[in-house]
């Protein structure tokens, strides 16, 4: 039936071999995370997206919504449901294994936020041990409070975390001022090497760096109450195929 | 004020000591205990430690008894040193692992159990789904306990004891075998064909135990299972050295016949399982199966995953 089951850090290095991203040039692909709402929603999910954008929260303003009958890659959005096609923040490790950095990527987690700060990890569930996307199941955890943090700057919210060698620092350093110029947003630390970050050990001669999941805003439209199913790690797309938030 | 990583280490064991406890404690007996866990602290110190607790909302003073742990105490078990807390899932499965001294051939000796928590008024409910998994023969063991006078359970309650599937990394330790817990699992098992897992998560890497998150991420379907005979269950595996196999299958025959369930009829398949040349896996069903078809039918309860060890004879036939 299925095969061999893939774990997550498997996944996201066969996703890094295909996607094409080129953040300067706004073409290639990406790895995209889908969410389903009820039309009904469509409004109130606009808004949190917006109000997370504003926060920190969205890693990417590209966003594309579809409506029944639509398709996004090879999913057609069914009936009484509405389709929201965000940014998957592995893109940025896929990004990073492309360009030759060594790196790790670690797991998902949920980060406390303390007066705007990431104070720590809280929870964490590493990539090599797990087939589901952490950020996936800890949304349906109930223990992340991302509106409190979009309100006031302190809650819990979901975030991940890779490593890289401390030899490639300035390679990474460059590839992140390169996809903050396009838009891309979300980095919430970078660690010294050799010391844990936000409570999260990393290898000898490793530096950590830490960003929040590109489910944030999904997980707010939960928190809210309202109905939302979300796919992490659904797969790849071309950029050209995602609008712009603003647009909506 | 703020606490070093090393002072922090410490925290957290007093606050863990306290949510075992279940009544308050003084510094004197807070300090043997933590002696026992490698941490050397006079009572002394053990008092500024309560002091910064206190300060901090973690701990609260009853009387002259001690202290007691407060509802962000507990929340700070669950969010303090998450890499410590990866290791410490496992741990502590380990020593309910080794504390389980039940032996088949003559059906002594201790079980393993999850403790759960359920409004009076959902009893009679919560209990009849319990019973569906047992008679579908996809929980780990045939027989559950309800348990009223117990200082873990809070008022209007009831409490239920089901028993636990590391059980059986305990029977097969004490027959000399080294076994490894290695996974929790979403079995799909459909009638007729192969058992076959959809996901897995490692028990070494995660700091939330793994059977409550695919419980509460809605990711099984034990009542369909229960109904059509089709669905999806919750298994962990443990492996073990290969050689040890025939071993391993004389003592889940014993277990059956004390009323244990395996899927494949005895835990070793194939499953679609990585193979490997010198380890065999041995799979069994969660006793928390029982647990998530109670959940599915909607029901809100509460379970403690390794609450405690109790004898065979109390469990068995206490339906």
């Amino acid at each position: 039936m299925e095969g061999p089951l893939k774990f997550t850090n498997h996944r996201i290095e066969e996703y890094a071999l295909q996607a094409t991203y080129n953040p300067e040039e706004n073409t290639g692909t990406i790895i995209y995370n889908l969410s389903l709402i009820r039309p009904d929603d469509l409004d109130l999910a606009v808004a949190i997206l917006k109000d997370a954008q504003k926060t920190g929260l969205l890693i990417s303003d590209r966003v594309r919504i579809a409506e029944a009958g639509e398709t996004i890659a090879d999913y057609t959005v069914q009936p009484d449901t509405c389709a929201i096609c965000t940014m998957c923040s592995i893109t940025l490790d896929a990004l990073l294994l492309r360009r030759g950095v060594p790196l790790n990527p670690i797991g998902g987690g949920v980060v406390e936020i303390e007066a705007h700060e990431p104070r720590r990890f809280t929870s964490m569930i590493l990539y090599r041990d797990t087939t589901l996307d952490p950020l996936e199941v800890l949304i349906s955890q109930e223990t992340t409070s991302i509106q409190s943090v979009m309100e006031n700057g302190t809650g819990t919210i979901l975030a991940n975390m890779r490593e890289c060698h401390m030899e490639a620092e300035g390679l990474m350093a460059s590839t992140l001022d390169e996809l903050v110029a396009s838009g891309f947003a979300g980095i919430l630390d970078v660690g010294a090497p050799n010391v844990p970050l936000l409570g999260v050990p990393v290898s000898p001669q490793y530096l950590g760096v830490t960003m929040v999941g590109g489910t944030n805003a999904m997980a707010a439209i939960k928190e809210a109450g309202h109905w939302v199913v979300t796919r992490a790690l659904k797969g790849l797309i071309d950029i050209r195929e995602i609008g712009y938030l603003d647009d909506y | 004020m703020s606490m070093s990583i090393r002072s922090e280490r410490k925290y957290l064991e007093i606050l863990r000591i306290l949510k075992e406890a279940h009544e308050p404690m003084g510094a004197k007996r807070l300090s043997e205990l933590m002696a026992e866990r490698g941490f050397i602290l006079s009572d002394r110190a053990v008092q500024y430690y309560l002091r910064y607790l206190d300060e901090m909302g973690f701990t609260v003073k009853v009387g002259n008894r001690g202290r007691i742990l407060t509802e962000e105490g507990t929340a700070e078990t669950e969010s303090a040193l998450v890499d410590e807390r990866i290791g410490f899932i496992i741990s502590k499965l380990e020593r309910l692992a080794f504390r389980s001294t039940f032996d088949p051939v003559t059906c002594t000796g201790n079980l393993a159990y999850n403790l759960t928590l359920v409004p009076e008024a959902d009893l009679d409910g919560v209990t009849g789904a319990f019973d569906e998994v047992i008679r579908a023969e996809c929980g780990f063991f045939d027989s559950y306990r309800v348990v009223g006078d117990d200082p873990r359970v809070p008022d209007g309650h009831a409490g239920i004891i089901t028993i636990c599937s590391v059980t059986l990394d305990g029977v097969l330790q004490k027959m000399g075998i080294p076994t490894r817990l290695e996974y929790a699992g979403r079995l799909a098992v459909k009638e007729g064909s192969a058992a076959e897992f959809v996901d897995l998560i490692g028990y070494r890497g995660t700091s939330i135990d793994p059977l409550q998150l695919f419980i509460s991420a809605g990711l099984t379907e034990v009542n369909r299972l229960v109904t059509t005979n089709c669905g999806i269950a919750l298994a962990n595996i443990r492996e073990v050295p290969l050689s040890a196999e025939d071993l391993v299958k004389e003592t889940i025959r014993l277990m059956i016949d004390s009323g244990f369930a395996f899927p494949e009829g005895i835990g070793i398949g194939k499953f679609n399982l990585h193979p490997h040349p010198y380890r065999l896996p041995v799979v069994a069903f969660s006793g928390m199966n029982l647990i998530a078809n109670a959940i599915e039918k909607g029901y809100q309860i509460r379970t403690e995953i390794g609450a405690g060890n109790i004898p065979f004879s109390k469990m068995s036939g206490s339906m």
